[in-house]
């Protein structure tokens, strides 16, 4: 064989590759399920809808993101939720009850969210204890602290204009649709977080860490430290994506971001990273975070009733789930 | 005389109450293949943990080149030259070949960068290739298949591949032939003895005494934390070394039963 003929031989072997990836099956069925919700209903696509979707997408996104590079390193965090909470409040309260400016409130609120995340670090690689129990704990504590200091009612949040509030929920038109400036956040998260992924040295060690920390050890790699910097990486994340909330919707809930740790987890495993570790896919989070946000805003539309509404939610997760471990599957034969 | 590479004196390391190394002592030398064998709990994964940097010593000196070192991780042992091959440990099955060749050591632009730096993927594939050919398994194989698609043989046959591509100057394998079929061991086997023409010096851990004498040139015997016994594999027998492992005489042992 001929080396022209190899490479091209190579060549449609990544292609065929390609197509029976995690992600590009996810991202058939993301336009399978967006179909079939517009033939439903035209008014899922209309313009209104859209922009709905979108303004509430990036913030479950940012923290999706910081999850699938989590997950990959063989981690979870299930205390995003609690921060998404807990950020905002910490940042009104210095606001707007001990009168501090804006800018060093937000400094300060994550600074706590880096604090979170470095604790839930050094318990889950320096003592050794799974993300699992570390993280739920830590849902506990930052949610009962968030519940505890804002006595359980929600604050009003900032409305004064400013820098921060343009840079964290100003908004614009895009022809018919109403988009935020949290969609930027989310594109350029997305963009840096790929970059980490697929084509940084960082990524590799990520990868590695999450296929088999002996391995990465055994090579050097500095796997606690790369895992305690993820676990702080995603607490940030949580807290911003909590504060565009807050300053979008204008109040600091200590409830708001209940539930949302498992469907930022659902987002990212559906989009084809593996839960155990080693494989992850930025694009496939970027699509899996679309598809549980189209799920949720057309079962509506499609006149699901609101208490079947999580059957389906969850049924749709549970076929995706199998879809990827078929994949999975059949490429191990290959 | 062949000039000496490493050399341990007097390794001590304890967990808790237990010593697991008792002054162990031993030197390597040039382009040699050297089994440490030993039965279960004598000793052996912890002096190779304690050589590569996994566990620090609590006592005692490490030599390389005549120099006195320090090992305190897994990256000062890589630096001075020892690379390490655990069994069924030493790549990331997720990764592709050549991500798993250069971990730890990628070939990146804008060094800068730091961690954030790109990965360099035209070196990475090429040096990928090249030793892909070098190392010549039979089937053939792109560099950026995943590790998880390869046979527990092409896997070793790599991970032994990627130490001598960093021409490592000690190579210590912990078990290459565990849950390997006969062909694929013997592939592994031949693969030492090419390593060690390639003027590699490999510390190989085993407790197959056949695969022992078939590649080793030197036998280092351990026993409870103690180094009881060296010989080389010109001037001893199986039984002799099974006696060593044991601490009893097997001749007599089998002598005996055949009596009764």
């Amino acid at each position: 064989m001929t080396a022209v003929a190899e490479k091209l031989e190579m060549r449609s072997e990544r292609w065929r590759g390609l197509l029976a990836s995690p992600q590009f099956a996810s991202l058939a069925i993301l336009v399978i399920v967006l179909a079939a919700f517009s033939a439903v209903n035209p008014n899922f696509l209309s313009p209104l809808n859209i922009s709905n979707m979108m303004a509430f997408l990036p913030e479950l996104g940012i923290m999706a993101l910081a999850m699938t590079l989590l997950l990959t390193a063989g981690e979870f965090d299930l205390s995003v939720g609690a921060v998404f909470a807990l950020g905002p409040v910490i940042v009104m309260l210095l606001a707007q009850t001990a009168g501090i400016d804006i800018g060093v409130a937000l400094l300060i609120g994550l600074l706590v969210c880096i604090a979170i995340g470095a604790i839930n670090g050094l318990i889950v690689t320096k003592i050794g204890i799974s993300s699992f129990l570390v993280t739920l704990s830590m849902l506990l504590i930052v949610r009962g602290a968030a519940l505890y200091i804002t006595q359980g009612f929600p604050l009003k949040s900032w409305d004064q204009p400013g820098v921060f509030v343009t840079l964290l929920a100003g908004s614009f038109d895009l022809g018919p649709f109403k988009l935020y400036v949290s969609l930027w956040w989310f594109i350029a998260l997305t963009l840096l977080c790929a970059y980490i992924l697929n084509y940084a040295k960082l990524g590799n060690w990520i990868s590695a860490i999450g296929s088999n920390r002996n391995a990465a050890v055994a090579r050097g790699v500095p796997a606690d430290a790369v895992k305690i910097w993820l676990f702080i990486f995603t607490s940030v994340l949580a807290g911003l994506a909590g504060m565009i909330s807050a300053f979008r919707i204008s109040a600091a809930s200590p409830v708001a971001g209940t539930g949302y740790e498992l469907e930022v987890i659902a987002m990212v495993v559906v989009g084809g990273t593996a839960l155990t570790g080693g494989r992850g896919t930025i694009l496939g989070t970027v699509v899996g975070a679309f598809m549980l946000r189209a799920i949720r805003n057309g079962i509506v539309l499609i006149g699901v009733p609101g208490l079947a509404f999580n059957i389906f939610v969850g049924a749709i997760i549970l076929v995706m789930l199998v879809l990827h471990a078929l994949i999975q599957k059949r490429s191990a034969w290959r | 005389m062949t000039a000496e590479v490493l050399r341990l004196e007097r390794i001590r390391k304890s967990f808790g109450s237990v010593n697991a190394l008792k002054n162990a002592s031993m030197t390597l030398k040039e382009g040699e293949v050297v089994a440490l064998v030993g039965d279960n709990g004598a000793g052996k994964s912890t002096l190779i943990k304690a050589i590569s940097g996994v566990h620090p010593i609590d006592g005692g000196e490490i030599f390389m080149h005549g120099r006195k070192v320090a090992i305190t991780s897994a990256r000062d042992a890589i630096d001075l030259g020892i690379e390490t091959i655990h069994q069924d440990t030493s790549l990331a099955p997720d990764l592709s070949i050549a991500r798993n060749l250069f971990l730890g050591r990628e070939p990146v632009k804008l060094s800068f960068l730091g961690v954030l730096a790109p990965l360099d993927f035209t070196e990475l594939r090429s040096s990928a290739s090249a030793l892909l050919k070098r190392v010549g398994i039979s089937k053939k194989l792109d560099a950026d298949a995943t590790v998880n698609t390869l046979s527990g043989g092409e896997r070793q046959s790599i991970a032994i591949s990627r130490a001598m591509q960093f021409a490592a100057k000690v190579i210590i394998l912990d078990e290459p032939t565990n849950n390997l079929g006969v062909e694929e061991t013997h592939g592994v086997l031949r693969f030492v003895k090419e390593v060690r023409a390639a003027g590699h010096t490999v510390l190989f851990i085993t407790h197959n005494i056949h695969h022992v004498f078939e590649v080793a040139d030197r036998i280092i015997v351990m026993r409870r934390g103690e180094i009881v016994a060296e010989r080389t594999v010109a001037d001893t027998d199986l039984l002799t070394v099974e006696s060593l492992i044991m601490g009893a005489d097997m001749s007599k042992l089998l002598r005996d039963k055949q009596v009764h």
